[in-house]
Parts: structure tokens; sequence; C-alpha cells
């Protein structure tokens, strides 16, 4: 065998992971720990160590960052573009590990572990100077994964916060309201609303002002899921069930929680716990769930206003989640969305331009990404992304809503889609493999005379099953592949027409 | 075979050749030029020529990998592959194709046999952790991989991507490491490559567990965080039948001349007929290992051949030594090696520290510049002094064996020996409180550097020889071209006249005596502080929220910049604790995942009783123009404010609100302290002064 040596230039293949995509990522501060993330010893690097733990945006435009040591800053010229001339100003400090943040009015609330806070600048020298206990109500043990979130605003002008269960030293889930959501009354007291969360790490309102949360897989709860919030529902963890016996409580469960069975088998055990509106499948859709952002960016952010974009922590990426009503319940589809920001994903904003912000610190455990900590920005630079943009249950299959026409050949034969459907184990267990999982076929293939949408007509649809989709074989009319061709949809209820 | 899946891989920013004709990195870049007897020498050594036609190359032993659990580390088709073509699969192979393994039963046969030698695993396989191969691309153009191996085009370095035409010679290409390795038997190579490989060649670089599981998926293009997902060694079943043909082949084909086998298969001794034909001719006969040697390798190898019993100097001897195992990839000596101008800007480090805060020292001198135990220890990794470099010094295993004590000897000269030496002279020097100030600029221990932090004198006794250290002193820039370190004996006259009368012979000694000893630190450092996070109050108080112990989840710590601070209770609405000297250590309720309890960094701590008044509520804080909080408090309904201040010795607290809810409070006080309650004219105020006994 004899070979010439070949000096070969090839393109990159690793660092194409935004290649395709219109979704630019900009760094607006970002920041190395010299220690690994889950280190005992960790610090930050030099600078500010901006571990972002909660952001909304101030009457003034500025941006109001909350960060995990427990100060305020408030962040000028984000938008500019210009990564060098944003300036950052301390607002407030002392703060106990602040992991939401608020603004209301003149104020700025923040969730503190054992309170909301409400901040405000009376003098007008820039630094908050009132820190006045705005929410309270419910216990603290010490250990370390009793945080608390929030608040969010729904579309009653009720403020939700949701609080972990805790777990590790000094844990006490007996005690109240741990795995709770609930809205802050006018008497600042916390009242209690739905029980059986995990660590409901963000939350958040949909254009409707109905109010979600993101979960995260762990003990009881299977994979990540989000939660339609409202009065006596119970979703998943019963490990903080026990305050449903104190006079506060708008729940009592009626049945024993019942374990290791089937989902859709446990719903059925279990008459008050309310399926999650969606499922984000793990490691498909990334591993943690964090936090959401709706989409109302006029167009600014590409074809998907109305839609929820779901922050991922490990995986470092942002999915896309799609809901609609069946039966007057939420359901929907999870499509995967971006991936390559900088480090575990924490809070997600929307900014008044219709960019995003998105806020990331992987501290306490491991994230991809090469950073640390910090903050980043991602603005669509206009041209239209290739997606699915909805998924839609029928009857009897699937409707899928292009951003473009595709081609009615390549996307009109079943073997162009393929289908499975699988569910998890409910049980104590740190997450849940996928089980039952079946395949479907696929029968018959409709697409409209405009190209945008596509009807499959699926045999066997299961109810509460999560409904997995690839559309490998899509193409544009143009002839371009899908940049995310699975999906991943939560069939909770089949629409009876 | 398709060459662009053979480099498809990584996307290499440096090409590297597809070629049957085996690699040896320094022969490419020194030997290949002029055809040389050294040249020739080295590779008799590198090619394990000479494990088989014997001689003695006096360069470290060149070995195959071990064999034993080869089929549990590599994927069995892989090695199929490897075994019937090995330049095929892996370019620049070292590894000789074999006539014997043309037919692909004869491959299966040996595959068998090797599967036979597997290891029994000794505990149950761990469950493979979180993987992020971004960070293993950032340690794969760091930690010193491309010191021997390719980068890719898609990693930055800081001052942008070198011109390919800035590559002098070659890099060690890779199989298709996909086709090779699982994610977990990679990681654990690169963990440690010595258990697999102990010759060397591939050296240790000392890592965490995660570190070599992120590498291993960034080489692995592995784009998932989940391990588990990953890729394993598939199964193999040993036909015992098949194996035992296998295990003829492999005797006849003399393998354990270069792997470690089970004894029984005995190394194979060829007699070398003559100085030329064979692989020298490019035909060697066809029962031979074939080598696809390229015609320089044939003429050094002539060469070396020729006058093999020739005994080669030592000096030579070192230099080869430095090329056979790569170090010359890093360090310059006596003018030759270090990095390329392309490789160079994958060298990273402290650039306040200029090039030696990037580059690896210069190893020209260095048997007479080290102590001969510190050279051992360096080249066994346990002493290292640039923990800023982030090129990481590996360790090569038994193949430095012998190396110290050859640069020791190779290195020696006559020195000038230093005169006696004080140590509390040498203290000072080294000092900044009238001394020459090493240490503005130095580390010493657990120190910091006042200034720029160059590397650690702490170790310095140890370290250096006397007279090196005393020629070096003089003149730094002539050992080691680009230091900022400054000359305090310019010519040999010493700056520092006041210390022992000028003497430099003198002061360096001192220098060197006081590193020796055990005499303390150099004067200068500043006090010890807590903590990088110690909260100091300097021109206001400072507020901070904590879980804190004898107070509890909501405490609110209040520190003031006379030395006296307080713990409020956020919950009852009461002050809990106060002291005084230093105030907290915020590390663990900023940074910490599990926060603890935290306490008082200071002393006399004293503690309010509980009270039996009526239950107050927290209502939060307001910061008045002193930035100190007045704490808002309902009780029974009333608003109360509760205010400290700092005074002489103390605190000076101050209760307002109306007289009922003021009464309702039942004041205590805490016992250790003077408490002295001010006249006040009227009753909606009432103020306590606390002085510490």
């Amino acid at each position: 065998m004899e070979m010439k040596p070949l000096f070969l230039l090839l393109l990159s293949l690793a660092g194409s992971a935004l290649a395709g995509t219109p979704y630019e990522i900009q760094d607006i501060l970002t920041g190395n720990s010299p220690s690994a993330s889950r280190s005992k010893e960790w610090k930050p690097g030099s600078g500010i160590p901006l571990e972002v733990s909660g952001m909304d945006w101030t009457a003034e435009g500025k941006l109001a960052l909350a960060i995990r040591k427990g100060e305020v800053w408030l962040v000028d010229g984000v938008l500019g573009g210009d990564a060098d001339k944003v300036k950052f100003n301390l607002f407030a400090t002392g703060l106990h590990e602040p992991l939401g943040l608020l603004r209301d009015g003149d104020s700025l609330l923040v969730t503190q572990r054992t309170e909301v806070t409400r901040l405000r600048d009376t003098n007008g020298d820039g630094l908050a100077d009132e820190y006045l206990t705005a929410g309270r109500g419910w216990n603290v043990s010490g250990a370390y994964h009793g945080y608390a979130y929030g608040p969010r605003r729904d579309g009653k002008g009720q403020l939700w916060v949701t609080l972990n269960v805790d777990m590790g030293e000094f844990s006490d889930n007996k005690a109240a309201w741990r795995g709770w959501a609930g809205i802050i009354n006018t008497a600042g007291e916390f009242e209690p609303m739905a029980a059986g969360m995990r660590s409901p790490c963000g939350l958040g309102a949909n254009l409707a002002g109905d109010m979600f949360c993101v979960d995260q897989q762990g003990t009881w709860v299977p994979t990540t899921p989000l939660y339609h919030l409202r009065k006596g529902a119970f979703f998943l963890n019963p490990e903080g069930i026990a305050s449903q016996n104190l006079p506060e409580s708008p729940l009592k469960l009626s049945a024993k929680v019942p374990e290791k069975i089937p989902y859709p088998e446990a719903i059925k055990a279990l008459p008050e716990m309310c399926p999650p509106a969606v499922w984000l499948p793990y490691n498909k859709m990334g591993r943690s769930g964090t936090d959401l952002a709706v989409c109302d960016a006029k167009g600014k952010f590409g074809p998907f206003d109305g839609q929820m974009l779901v922050a991922e922590f490990t995986d470092a990426k942002i999915n896309r989640v799609f809901m609609e009503k069946v039966d007057g319940e939420y359901q929907g589809a999870a499509f995967p969305f971006l991936r390559g920001l900088a480090s575990g994903i924490v809070r997600l904003l929307f900014a008044p331009d219709g960019s995003l912000m998105v806020g990331m610190t992987s501290r306490g455990w491991s994230s991809l990404g090469t950073k640390a900590y910090g903050l980043q920005r991602v603005r669509w630079n206009g041209e239209m992304p290739f997606e699915i943009k909805e998924m839609r249950a029928l009857p009897d299959g699937f409707e899928l809503v292009f951003t473009k026409p595709v081609d009615a050949k390549a996307c009109g034969t079943a073997a162009a889609y393929s289908m499975t459907s699988y569910t998890h184990l409910y049980s104590g267990a740190y997450g849940s493999e996928e089980i039952q999982a079946e395949a479907h076929s696929i029968s018959g293939v409709t697409v409209s005379p405009d190209g945008l949408t596509v009807r499959l007509k699926v045999e066997g649809l299961r109810a509460l099953y999560v409904h997995e989709l690839h559309a490998d074989g899509v193409r544009s009319a143009a002839g371009a592949k899908l940049e995310h061709a699975d999906a991943y949809y939560t069939l909770n209820r089949i629409p009876k027409k | 075979m398709n060459a662009r899946a053979l480099l498809g891989f990584l996307g290499l920013l440096w090409a590297v050749p597809l070629q049957a004709e085996p690699l040896v990195v320094a022969f490419e870049r020194w030997g290949a030029t002029q055809p040389s007897a050294e040249g020739g020498r080295l590779l008799y050594n590198e090619l394990g020529c000479v494990n088989c036609h014997g001689g003695s190359t006096g360069l470290p032993a060149r070995r195959g990998p071990q064999l034993a659990g080869v089929t549990q580390r590599v994927q069995p088709e892989w090695l199929r592959s490897f075994l019937s073509n090995p330049a095929a699969a892996h370019s620049g192979s070292t590894m000789p194709q074999f006539s014997s393994l043309n037919a692909a039963e004869d491959v299966e046969a040996v595959l068998h046999y090797l599967g036979g030698l597997a290891t029994k695993p000794t505990k149950k396989p761990k469950k493979v952790g979180h993987v992020n191969a971004e960070h293993g691309k950032e340690l794969f153009h760091t930690v010193g991989c491309v010191a021997c191996h390719a980068p890719a085009k898609d990693f930055q370095p800081a001052e942008g991507l070198p011109k390919p035409e800035d590559f002098t010679h070659p890099a060690i290409a890779f199989p298709q490491l996909q086709q090779k390795y699982g994610l977990q038997t990679l990681a654990e190579f690169l963990r440690d490559p010595l258990q697999a490989r102990p010759d060397g060649r591939m050296p240790r670089i000392d890592m965490e567990e995660s570190d070599a599981l992120d590498l291993a998926g960034y080489l692995l293009e592995f784009a998932s965080s989940d391990g588990e997902t990953a890729q394993k060694i598939h199964p193999f079943a040993v036909d015992p039948a098949l194996a035992l043909r296998g295990r003829g082949i492999v005797a006849a084909a003399g393998c354990s001349s270069c792997h470690e086998l089970p004894k029984e298969m005995g190394a194979v001794s060829v007699a070398l007929q003559s100085g030329a034909g064979g692989c020298l001719e490019g035909n060697a006969g066809r029962k031979s290992p074939q080598y696809q040697l390229g015609a320089k390798q044939r003429a050094a190898l002539k060469l070396y051949l020729a006058q093999r019993e020739k005994e080669l100097p030592q000096a030579q001897l070192v230099e080869l030594t430095l090329q056979a195992l790569n170090c010359a990839a890093c360090h310059e000596r006596d003018g030759r090696g270090g990095p390329d101008a392309a490789r160079k800007a994958y060298f990273q480090g402290d650039h306040n520290l200029g090039d030696t805060g990037r580059y690896p020292p210069p190893l020209t001198g260095v048997g007479r510049k080290l102590q001969p135990e510190w050279l051992n220890d360096v080249l066994e990794g346990k002493a290292r002094v640039r923990p800023y470099l982030q090129t990481k010094m590996p360790v090569y295993g038994t193949a430095t064996g012998g190396l110290a004590a050859l640069l020791s000897k190779v290195d020696a000269r006559s020195e000038v020996a230093l005169p006696g030496g004080d140590d509390a002279a040498g203290r000072k020097l080294m000092g900044t409180q009238g001394g020459v100030g090493c240490i503005t600029c130095h580390r010493w221990g657990g120190h910091a550097a006042l200034g720029i932090q160059a590397l650690d004198l702490s170790s310095l006794g140890q370290r250096l020889q006397p007279g090196w250290l005393r020629e070096y002193l003089v003149n730094p820039a002539a050992y080691r071209p680009g230091t900022l370190m400054p000359s305090f004996w310019p010519e040999g006259k010493a700056a520092n006249s006041e210390i022992l009368g000028g003497d430099t012979a003198r002061q360096i000694a001192s220098i060197y005596a006081f590193a020796k000893s055990d005499n303390g630190e150099p004067e200068g450092f500043p006090a010890v502080s807590g903590g990088e996070f110690e909260l100091s109050p300097q021109a206001h108080p400072i507020v901070q929220r904590t879980f804190f112990a004898g107070v509890g989840t909501h405490a609110i710590l209040l520190g003031f910049p006379h030395g006296v601070h307080l713990a409020y209770d956020g919950k009852t609405g009461r002050p809990a604790l106060a002291w005084r000297g230093r105030f907290f250590d915020a590390y663990a309720t900023w940074f910490s995942r599990f926060a603890p309890f935290e306490k008082p960094l200071g002393d006399a701590v004293v503690k309010w009783p509980s009270s039996g008044g009526e239950t107050v509520r927290f209502e939060g804080y307001r910061l008045d123009a002193q930035k100190v909080p007045v704490f808002l408090l309902k009780v029974g309904g009333a608003p109360v404010t509760d205010r400290f201040d700092a005074v002489d010795g103390g605190l000076r607290r101050t209760l307002s609100g109306a007289a009922p809810a003021l009464n309702a409070l039942g004041v205590t006080h805490p016992a250790g302290v003077a408490v002295h309650e001010e006249n006040s004219d009227s009753k909606e105020t009432r103020i306590f002064t606390y002085l510490w006994k």
C-alpha cells in the first residue's frame, strides 16, 4: 500500500452547533471558575460573579439581575449590541440566595430563601435603601435544597412563588409548604395553591395569563415536566404532601399515593393528580428544565410568538413548547430549539426588542458549555428557520404546521415520518426509563394545498403517553431538511373531534 | 480505503499525513533533512527494530501496548482492521504489518487469542458521569495534547489560528477513535495511558476523572451530556480452538519481542545479516514484519547500522532521549526544540509573567540547575512549581528512569562554591522590609506574591543547585531569555549594599541558606486575613443574610467598621447575637452549594435571651443615610423601629414606637455586657447601651 501524505484542511465539525440556525448567541458577560462546578471549594473568577438567578426589566429599561451570592445589579446597555459598552451598577446586597426577580412599579421583588423582599431606591442614589418583607409564610429548614423561586405574575395579577422540597442535612419536608406553589396574598402571606413539586425552578404565565412552572427530573419526577399551576392541583412529588393537613391547604388527596406503576395508571389511582401539560423527555430534551419565557416578540424573534421557550441546565440548551387546549386542558409538544449556550441556563427573559436574555450558572451541578456563569443574549437574524412550528393532536393523529411550505412529494409519504409512544414509571426512584414503548404506523398523510400543514393519520394513539415524532423525510419546497426533525407530544387527551 | 473518512475526524487545523510510513516525530523534525547515524539510532529504537535485532541504543525501551485486556479496551472490530493493516487503521503507526495476518481467518484467530488474555474486571463498572465535550476541547488544546497531536480548526487560541505553514513537523495522527474506543475506555486510557502503554511514548497528564471523560467526549465527538448513553465496548466471546490457533501465529510472529505476553511466548531474536537488504531496500522477506520505511528513514538506518557498535557520547544520548520521548515538543535545550511557531499559540498561562508564564522552561543545563533528587521528582510527577502554565508536564513512567542521573552527569561542570550563608540575612533580603523583595513577584508556600504570581520560592533550597543559582541571579536573562526577572546583582554588583556589606556571593549564599532552612518566611506579607471572602466593614456597615448558628435560617448580620457586630433574627424580629473583632466570612453563604449554619469570626459573643413579650412581625429594614439598617417591626399591629449603632466598646440600641407597643415588646438584654438605659424625654423612644465588660 503506497499512500501519498495528504494535507487537507477540513471544515470544522464540532464547532458548528449553531451553523444553520438563524439564532445568534452574543456574550454580554460570562466568567469562569478556577474550580469544577461541583467542587466544595468552588469560587468565582475575577470580576462580578454573574451567576444569574433572576431577571426583569426596570421602568427605565435597565436589566435588573439577581445573582446567587445575594446581589442585585442594574445593567445598562445590554441591547446596544456592544458588550464592551454594557455597564453594571450594584443595586442591592446582602440577600440570601435570591432565585427570582420581578419589577413591581418602582420596586423590585426578589425571592430570597426566606421571603419575598421589596427593594426600592427611595432617595434616587441608585442603591436600594428599602428591603421590605413582601411575602412570607413557608418553612426554611437550612437544607441546601430548600430553594424558593419567583415571583411571577399571572393574568389576574396574582404573584406566584414556588418552593423546592428539601434534601440533605436539616431537611424537613413535613414543615410548611415545601414542594408547593402558591400566591402572595395582599397581607403578604404565602397562600398555597398546588402541591407535588420537586424542584420547580422557574415559572411564568402564558399569553392567556395562566401560570406554568418547570419542574426537574428526580425523585417521583421521571423527566422534566411543565405544569399548569392552579388551585387544588397535585402533580408528581408527594414528599411535601404533609402540608395538606394545614388549615390553609386547598387540597386533600383522596387516595393513597400509588408507587411503582406506569404513570397513566397512577393518574387513574389518584383523582387529584393532574398530568403535566408537557413532558420534556430525558436526554432528548436535556435533563433539568429550569425556566420558561413566553414569546411575545411581535415577530421579532421569528415565528414563535405565543410559544414557550424552556431553559435547560445540564445541556445548556433551550427547548421550545407549543401548547393547545384539549377539553379545556393544556397539552402540547416540545421541540429542540437552540444549543451551545455558555453554561447551565437558569433564567430566560425576553427583551423589549424581541431578543432573549439568557442567565446562567452551573455551580453545584455540571453543565455543558465552557463557562461557569454569565449572561448571554440570543437574537434572531431575520431568516425564517425551517421548523415544525406547531403540532396539534387530532382524533386520529397529529397536525403539523411548518414555518415554510414543504415539498408535497417528499412529505406526502408515510415513510417521511416515524412515531413511537411511551410513558414512565411513577415511583420514588430518581428519574425513570421510558417504558411501554410502542411504534405507531402512519396510515395516511395529507399535505395542505399551501404546503404549510401536514396531517398524519396515526394508528393506536394512547392517551397520557408521550408521542415522539421523527419527521426525517420532510423537506421544504426549496429542498431543505428540518433544523429539528424530532418533536415530543404529550397526549394527555385525545380530542374527540 | 477512504482517505476522507480517516481524516474527517475533528476538522484538523494541521492535516495529519495519511501515511503508511511509520512516524517518529523527532526524526521528521530533525533527522529527515540530512540522514545521519543519530537519526538512524532513533529509528532503530523507536520502530522497535532493536527489540528483535538486538544491540543497545541506550535509549528508553520502545514497547508495544499491553495486550492483556485489549479486547475490553478497544472494539474488536477495530482490532481486526488494525491487525490486518496497521497503517491503514492508524496512519503513521509504528506497528508493522505481518504477512502471516493476510488472511481474515488468521486475523480472527489472533483476535481470539488476544481475547483470551482478558483481565478479570476487578470491580463493578462505574456509572459514567457527566460529559462536557466542549470543555474537553478546551483541555485538548491547552493542557498539552496538541504538542504532539494536531489541533482542530474550530478552536481559537487567544492570538488566533496559526498559519498551516508554520507547523514545521507533522503531528501524531489518531486512528478512527469512534471505531476504536468506547467513551469510558478512552477516558480510562487518557487518565493513565501508562497502564496500557508503559513505554511512556504517550505520557500521563494528571487529571480528574471528569476531565478525562470530557476529553474523551471531545475526541469521540460525543454530543450528549449523559455518559451512560455512550457507546460501550462490544463484548467479545473467545472461541478456545481459534484462540489456540491464534497463539501459534502470535508465537511465530514474535509479537512478544515488543508486547508483554505470557512467558512461554518468548521473544524472537533475529540476527541482522548485514546492514542492507530487507526493510532497508523496501522489500522485506515474505515472513518478516513489513515496515513501509521511507527513503530517508532507510538511509538513516543504514548509516546507523554501519556503526552501531560505536558508543554514542552521553550528551548526544541525552538529546536523542529527549527526542524519543518528544520532550523536545515543549522544551528547548541548547537551542534545539520547543514548540514551533504554530504550536506556540496553544501554550497559554499567566500573561502577567510574559513568555515564562506560558512556555515550559528550557532544559539547557537543567542537570546542573536542579538538584538530582528534585529533577527525578519532576520526572516522576512529584514536584511541580509552575501552576500557572496551562500546559501540564506529563509523567513518562519507567522511560525516564535513568534520565535525571544522565542529565546531572552530562551537565555537570566544576562550580564556584558559594561562601557560607547567613539565613537571617537571607530572610531579610528576600522580603520587602529593606531587602530586594523577591516576594513582590514570587509566591512563598501558601502566600500569594504581592504583585504578579511568579513561581514559589519556598522550595528553592531543595530545588536548585547553588552554583547555578549564583550565576542565574547575576544575569537571569542569560538563562531564561524573555524573563521578567531583573538582576539585583547586575554584573555581579549587589544593588543592596546594606545587607552583608553588599557582598554578592554572601548575599546569594544567604538567600540559599534561608530557603534551605526552616526559619519562617520572608518579611512583608500582609497580616493574615480570614479568607478571600471575609467581610470587613470599612466605610459603612455591612448587612448580610445567612443561616447562622444560634440565630437560625433568617439571620441578618450587621457588621460595623468599629469592630462590633450583630446578628438580628428576621423571623422573630429581635436581636440574637453580638460579638467583637472580626465580622464574617461570607464564602459559604455566597458560593457553597451546602452552606452550613455559619458562626461569628470574632469573639466575646453574647446572646439575647428569648422574650416572653408579644409576638413581633418582622417587616424588613430601611437603610439610613449612614447605611445603618433600621429594622421595621409590628408589635400588636403597631409599628416599632429597632436600630443599632456602634459606639466605643459596644452597641447602642434605639427602639422607637408607641409606648404600649414598646412595653409589649418585653425587651431583654444579653448577659456578658454592661447594659445602660439612657434617660429619654419621650416615652416613644428607649435607648440602651451595651458595653462589653
